[in-house]
């Protein structure tokens, strides 16, 4: 990952500027900036209902009006280009006059129903009426009152979605919820319907507004028409303080506020907090509803200790003493390297760095990972999926790409953030935006072509884009001898014959990557999940050598959890980079030489009692190990197993000592996001009941055993970011690499290709206890085309049997409105499914057969 | 499906006169009102899937334009333009005779279901005033005998 | 027999060289291609094709002085020059047959009747700018406008007047009828453009402006009815022969349509400068005010243009410059004459009434405004009127005027600026006495 991650652009063609005047002072801005951004520049305010700093200017409410020399009649700064010499006044009489008959305009038909009005101290039409407005009015008329399809109460309310209450009334038009949501989110589940001032805003005729991102469309309304039901009514807003956090449910980290109240100890909502860098001020709902997680009351109170095989609570002293008593029986017995841990790449740096460093120097063992849902890890350092993984990405350099292409990533679901990007880059400076994925993928709409490849063939279409660029005489001469030598098949016909997409959309691709003038190219979850995952970095990173991809931008495997890029570079995998290793050394004057275990390994050992001790902290492999039984059998096996979570899970359910974990938002702590940008989450409250930290629970479990981790916190901090300072070792081969198509193993006859992804409104394992997410997607559920579904004779909501070689769950269908092929998905965010138990950790694909209950 | 065979043929050989698809959306909701009278959230839905572009944008452009009403009219929507010119010469005596001579307030369909008297914006025919129309079809120069003509041939031809 | 039974001086224009959009509008066959041909039709758009370079028709038509004829009065040719000539883009011409502003009824009789002649200027235009695509926005009341369009579009294929490699010249040219919804602000051109996109007819702020961001983002020019009609006269007979009609800033001819109290009202083809008067009270057009009453006012340029009194009828000349030099506009030039029996109240209620309905709820100050005008003025016409009515009307009117993003706020407020400052003593008095000076009652009969 990019070491240097700071906010500066990279180096962009001249843009000449224009100098103006505004308020009698100068202000030099780019040529194309509009007067209310210079004058934003001044730090001189002028008040808008309609503008969005991520939207196009629509000029529609007029509340920014400002006067300009030479022009007769006030103009509407957000959508006024400032030009060279301009003399802009946004206080003049005639402005103030302006804003003035705005307000009054706006006020007309508004119920000023302020005192039932949640949106009251933080409207925008409040305070604007209140600094620029008349305090009377002279509309002696019967206020205009949508009541058709309402709920017959004073106020006309609406239930558009699962979390927004909409008042018609109280809409004051700006359209910035509309426009939001097409404009940057590609969702039609919001309209304006009839027009004039009867004009209304509502979901789509017979829907409801429950798309990913809409918990944005409350965000941004400037008045209480759109209000969001998990936190209306429940505390006024100016009882309640903010601190500043970070997402911890996708690897974007989104930069959040928690709005909370101290002396409940408790958080009330999440709002965004604008980082353009990362987010455009943008937050997925699973960011915003996420944190209802840390107020569940279905919390962990106290530690819990197994006594007669059932689990009781106890006192944090007995189980850590328990803790000290079974880990050192078990290193007395067989040695210390008989002890594994797992920790979750949604820790913080602190926490993950201290349960490497308690590994490594308190039990002198490699055996740690952070990866939970990976099928059968590499342990080397010269994985080439590794490699790809860390090379340097910034979210931003989507908007200014004028191609994109996204590998192996279903984005709604696992990178919901740069999608946006992606949907920005394309609508608003016109990118060439290529998707490829083995079923059809929402984000897609964007796409100028989406490809679909047949399952399991990734390398070979990564390949087949290089073929193409090679037959079309796009490469130099040497370079592509060089590459067809290195390369199965040796022929685009034949690769388009193996993955299944046709030549010409391939040669499409190849060309529009080879003209580019900036590249961004990253591959997602379906590569990462992938146990070829190594072979097809290396079609990948050939592609980069072929196509000179990362001289003109950038191409990367894309991170998945929220610090997984920091777990990789604090050497929490079994076996770190070896500049991470003379690094840890010089540290702590000492490396374990035990060989070094993956999560896979780890669990392969316990099968064969070769580890008999396991210590996780916030993962539940039982769940979202790509082989539930697998998973099952080892951590059975162990002697014992000691498992922090939030809340009890499958994996809890097997421990010894199951201790309550602190979530993220009850203890400062940083997190590395996918471009390696180091953020801090703040302290919003104290921890739940008996909950502790991360990193005080590793701290105390050191000590117990005989380790202290850190003299000081200060301490802690220095070998943290003497780690996170520590270059990439991430450069390209220099050559072409090997690439033979690994054979599908598995495509027996009619079974489906399964895909576990996350659903659109969850992230792992803990968000099904957050009610609003639960609220918009319900129970789970296979999602199939609808043309699978009539063959099965399924429709939405039967519930059909899905079996494979490892199992079979009964769930219920979900008919897709985007999948049209033969592919199944089926989100791993949901207990009760356990779809993890459909899977085998050899599989490459793995397949399942569908049939009806029939009862 | 509502929507006739030879209306979703009409609606396809629409869509590719357009740089962009959803261009045809005014076409097909026009289409759609001549063959039913009316279009509402159903045919909305029809016409998305023809047509392939999102729902919503179906049912924000219908509700925008006057002339694609949700619910069904009588036989003969009678649309009497009550703008300036047309009220110089008599257009609100004029809906006041058409009332009379059917028995309905403007904005009622007779118990019969064959008229329904709407008023409306101007309709371009300024210089022929007073005027109506009839589903697709101008009456232009009203006189009362004129008006009393129309009805009977639309009475007898029904 | 034709459709529609306007009146026309098409009489007139059969015998007098310098009218010619009307020449052969009383030709019952006129709106088939053959008759069409006949009359010298399609004999600009070949002389074009087989000669002229796009710069030089829009030379031609800067030339000629052809300005605008749906109402703003932009100079045609202009227009055309601003579209890029290096865009990679598609560009679009659009004509603008949305013809919907109260009063105006020419569009409609040019589309029946001489539908080739507005398909020939169209081809034209297109070529200008290098268009391959044209499309014509018919408002969808217009059904047999629409019918006649299609039938002409159909024959002009047939004829090889459109599609591909026109008169062997390698020029290809598409022409599609698109037909509204109901919707008087898809007139205004960047709302027709949404409207042709599929979206609500809802207006862009400017800039950019069509012609560089248009349709689908292209450059786009979007044209009147009549003003392309023209063109091909222009074409045929010279920038010269054009110029040489109408005044000074105001070449060539215009339809205006009469309305209201009128003994002849009709659709009248005259020079540009032609005088207002007489077109009211000649009996070859207007012949006088109906019923032998006294005239009140005139709107002349349409119902979003201010009230010219009787006094002001002696310096009106229909003309841009001259009509504005009396406080009012030439518009889509459709005159509306009021006898002196109109309550100016009633009449300003219809008007309010039709522009709060057609405001497209985009902007504030239009999409409120109208709304609170209609209901203080539909007070004032109830008997309701309150003391200081009339200057909270002047001042809501001074808070839309000018500050909306489309002319439909100004075109709202202008007559009732302007009704309000020529017979303020009428206002007064309904508001004081609660009732009209005048019986606002016209018979149907």
């Amino acid at each position: 990952m990019a070491q240097d991650v700071k906010d500066t652009q990279q180096p962009k063609t001249e843009i000449p500027t224009v100098t103006l005047t505004i308020d009698g002072r100068a202000v030099s801005v780019p040529k194309g900036t509009t007067v209310l951004d210079a004058a934003r520049q001044l730090g001189i305010h002028i008040p808008t209902f309609c503008w969005h700093p991520k939207l196009k200017s629509v000029g529609a409410c007029r509340m920014c009006y400002v006067e300009i020399e030479k022009m007769p009649k006030l103009q509407v700064s957000c959508a006024t280009e400032a030009m060279e010499g301009m003399v802009v006044r946004t206080d003049s009489d005639q402005v103030k006059q302006g804003r003035k008959a705005v307000l009054e305009f706006i006020l007309l038909n508004h119920p000023l129903d302020c005192p039932t009005c949640d949106k009251g101290g933080e409207c925008d039409l409040q305070n604007l009426t209140f600094r620029h407005g008349f305090d009377d009015s002279r509309f002696e008329f019967q206020k205009y009152r949508f009541t058709h399809g309402a709920e017959h109460t004073t106020f006309d309310d609406v239930r558009i979605g699962p979390e927004i209450v909409l008042n018609r009334n109280r809409c004051i038009l700006c359209y910035k919820c509309v426009r939001a949501n097409k404009e940057a989110f590609g969702e039609y589940d919001l309209g304006v319907y009839e027009r004039g001032n009867i004009a209304e805003i509502n979901a789509a005729p017979g829907e409801l507004v429950d798309n990913p991102f809409s918990g944005n469309l409350v965000e941004i309304c400037p008045v209480g028409a759109l209000t969001n039901s998990d936190w209306r009514y429940k505390i006024r807003v100016w009882l309640t303080k903010t601190t500043p956090s970070v997402c911890n449910f996708s690897s974007t980290g989104a930069n959040i506020l928690f709005f909370k109240e101290d002396h409940q100890n408790k958080i009330f909502r999440t709002t965004s907090r604008r980082n353009d860098a990362i987010d455009d001020g943008w937050i997925a709902d699973v960011t915003r509803y996420g944190y209802q997680i840390v107020g569940s009351p279905e919390r962990l109170r106290t530690p819990l200790i197994r006594r007669n095989g059932k689990q009781e609570p106890a006192t944090w002293d007995e189980a850590l003493e328990l803790i000290r008593r079974r880990f050192g029986e078990i290193t007395e017995r067989k040695g210390k390297v008989c002890i594994g841990g797992l920790a979750s790449p949604t820790l913080d740096n602190a926490a993950l760095y201290a349960f490497s460093k308690l590994f490594r120097t308190v039990l002198k063992s490699n055996n740690v990972d952070y990866r939970i849902d990976y099928k059968m890890l590499p342990t080397s350092d010269g994985s080439l999926y590794l490699r790809l993984s860390r090379r340097p990405f910034r979210i931003a350099d989507l908007d200014t790409s004028d191609v994109i292409v996204t590998f192996g990533s279903d984005l709604v679901r696992e990178h919901q953030l740069p999608y946006l990007r992606v949907r920005k880059a394309c609508s608003f400076n016109a990118a060439r935006y290529f998707s490829l994925t083995p079923y059809p993928v929402k984000s897609a709409d964007v796409a100028e072509s989406e490809l679909i490849y047949r399952s399991g063939t990734e390398e070979v279409v990564l390949t087949a884009i290089g073929l193409a660029a090679v037959e079309m005489g796009l490469v130099e001469k040497s370079l592509a001898a060089e590459f067809s030598r290195k390369v199965e098949p040796k022929t685009l016909a034949e690769a388009s014959a193996i993955c299944g997409v046709d030549e010409e959309s391939i040669r499409l691709l190849a060309r529009a990557i080879a003209d580019a003038r900036k590249v961004s190219m990253f591959t997602g979850e379906i590569v990462s999940g992938s146990p070829a995952r190594d072979m097809i970095a290396a079609a990948a990173l050939n592609l980069n050598r072929l196509l000179g991809i990362e001289q003109r931008g950038q191409l990367a495997a894309l991170a998945h959890s929220a610090n997984s890029v920091g777990a990789e570079k604090l050497g929490v995998a079994p076996a770190p980079p070896a500049s991470v290793v003379a690094k840890l050394k010089e540290l702590w004057g000492q490396y374990p030489e035990a060989e070094p275990c993956t999560t896979d390994k780890m669990l392969a050992l316990m099968r064969k009692e070769d580890i008999d001790g396991f210590f996780i902290v916030g993962a539940d492999p039982v769940m979202t190990y790509p082989e539930r039984q697998f998973a099952v059998d080892g951590l059975e096996k162990l002697d014992f197993l000691v498992v922090c979570d939030l809340f009890e899970t499958a994996t809890t359910e097997l421990a010894d000592v199951v201790l309550p974990l602190a979530s993220w938002a009850e203890f400062a702590g940083d997190y590395t996001n996918l471009e390696g940008r180091v953020q801090r989450a703040e302290r919003a409250i104290k921890p739940m009941h008996q909950s502790k930290t991360p990193l005080e629970i590793i701290n105390l479990i050191a000590e117990r055993l005989g380790g202290r981790l850190f003299e000081t916190d200060q301490h802690m901090q220095r070998e943290v970011s003497a780690l996170l300072a520590l270059p990439d070792q991430a450069h390209a081969p220099g050559e072409f690499l090997a690439v033979v198509p690994a054979s599908d193993e598995n495509a027996n006859g009619s079974a489906l290709p399964l895909y576990v992804c996350d659903d659109p409104h969850h992230s792992g394992h803990l968000t099904e206890k957050a009610h609003s997410l639960a609220n918009f997607c319900g129970e789970a559920y296979v999602e199939m085309s609808p043309d699978l579904a009539a063959r099965l004779d399924v429709t939405d909501g039967t519930p059909v049997r899905v079996e494979s070689e490892a199992g079979k769950v009964v769930v219920a269908v979900r008919i897709s409105d985007h999948l049209d092929n033969d592919v199944v998905l089926i989100p791993r965010n949901f207990a009760a499914t356990a779809v993890n138990g459909l899977q085998l950790r050899k599989r490459r694909v793995d397949r399942v057969k569908i049939s009806k209950v029939v009862d | 499906m509502i929507l006739t065979q030879e209306s979703v043929k009409l609606i396809k050989e629409k869509v590719p006169l357009y740089p962009r698809r959803k261009s045809a959306i005014l076409p097909a909701l026009t289409i759609a009102y001549h063959q039913l009278g009316y279009v509402d959230d159903d045919i909305y839905r029809e016409i998305a899937d023809i047509i392939k572009v999102p729902y919503v944008e179906i049912a924000e452009a219908a509700t925008f334009y006057t002339m694609f009403p949700k619910a069904p009219r009588g036989k003969y929507l009678i649309q009497v333009c009550h703008n300036i010119s047309c009220a110089l010469l008599g257009a609100d005596s004029l809906i006041g005779y058409l009332e009379k001579r059917l028995g309905i307030a403007k904005g009622e369909t007779t118990p019969d279901k064959l008229f329904t008297l709407i008023s409306v914006e101007c309709l371009g025919s300024c210089a022929t005033a007073p005027m109506m129309q009839i589903n697709h079809d101008f009456y232009e120069n009203l006189t009362p005998q004129k008006v009393d003509q129309i009805l009977d041939e639309l009475r007898a031809e029904a | 027999m034709f459709y529609s039974p306007v009146i026309t001086n098409a009489a007139e224009a059969a015998t007098n060289d310098k009218l010619h959009l009307f020449k052969y509008v009383e030709d019952p066959e006129q709106h088939k291609l053959e008759t069409y041909v006949k009359h010298c039709g399609y004999q600009a758009w070949q002389k074009v094709l087989a000669g002229m370079k796009p710069d030089e028709v829009i030379d031609e038509v800067k030339r000629s002085g052809l300005r605008g004829r749906g109402g703003a009065g932009f100079p045609t040719g202009m227009k055309w020059s601003f579209v890029p000539k290096n865009s990679p883009k598609p560009r679009y011409l659009c004509c603008n047959a949305d013809e919907s502003e109260p009063g105006t009824c020419k569009d409609r009789v040019l589309m029946e009747r001489d539908p080739h002649g507005v398909i020939e200027g169209m081809a034209i235009a297109a070529y200008a700018i290098g268009c391959h695509r044209m499309f014509i926005y018919i408002r969808g009341e217009f059904g047999h406008p629409i019918r006649r369009m299609e039938e002409a579009v159909a024959e002009a294929y047939k004829g090889g007047h459109l599609g591909k490699n026109i008169y062997g010249s390698g020029y290809d040219l598409d022409m599609v009828v698109h037909t509204g919804g109901g919707a008087y602000i898809c007139g205004e051109e960047t709302a027709l453009l949404n409207s042709l996109e599929g979206e609500r007819g809802m207006s862009r702020i400017r800039p950019p402006f069509p012609a560089i961001e248009g349709l689908y983002a292209c450059p786009t020019i979007v044209n009147n009815v009549e003003s392309l009609a023209a063109v091909p006269h222009i074409i045929r007979h010279g920038a010269d022969w054009y110029k040489k009609m109408g005044t000074e800033k105001s070449a060539g001819t215009k339809i205006f349509s009469l309305s209201g109290h009128v003994n002849r009202p009709g659709n009248y083809e005259v020079e540009l400068g032609f005088p207002l008067k007489k077109l009211i009270y000649d009996p070859a057009y207007g012949a006088g005010i109906k019923d032998g009453k006294k005239l009140k006012g005139v709107i002349p340029g349409g119902a979003s243009t201010p009230f010219l009194t009787p006094d002001m009828l002696e310096k009106a000349n229909l003309d841009y410059e001259s009509l504005q030099s009396v406080g009012s506009m030439l518009g889509s030039g459709a005159v509306i004459v009021f006898n002196e029996d109109t309550c100016i109240v009633w009449t300003i209620l219809k008007l309010i009434h039709f522009f709060r309905h057609e405001s497209c709820g985009k902007c504030t100050p239009c999409r409120e405004g109208t709304g609170w005008l209609e209901q203080v003025i539909h007070r004032i016409e109830d008997g309701h009127g309150r003391q200081g009515d009339l200057e909270m009307i002047e001042n809501v009117c001074g808070n839309i005027l000018g500050r909306t993003i489309c002319p439909l706020g100004d075109a709202a407020v202008m007559p009732i600026q302007s009704a309000v400052k020529h017979w303020r003593d009428e206002w007064v008095y309904h508001i004081e006495h609660g009732k009209c000076q005048v019986k606002p009652h016209f018979p149907f009969k």
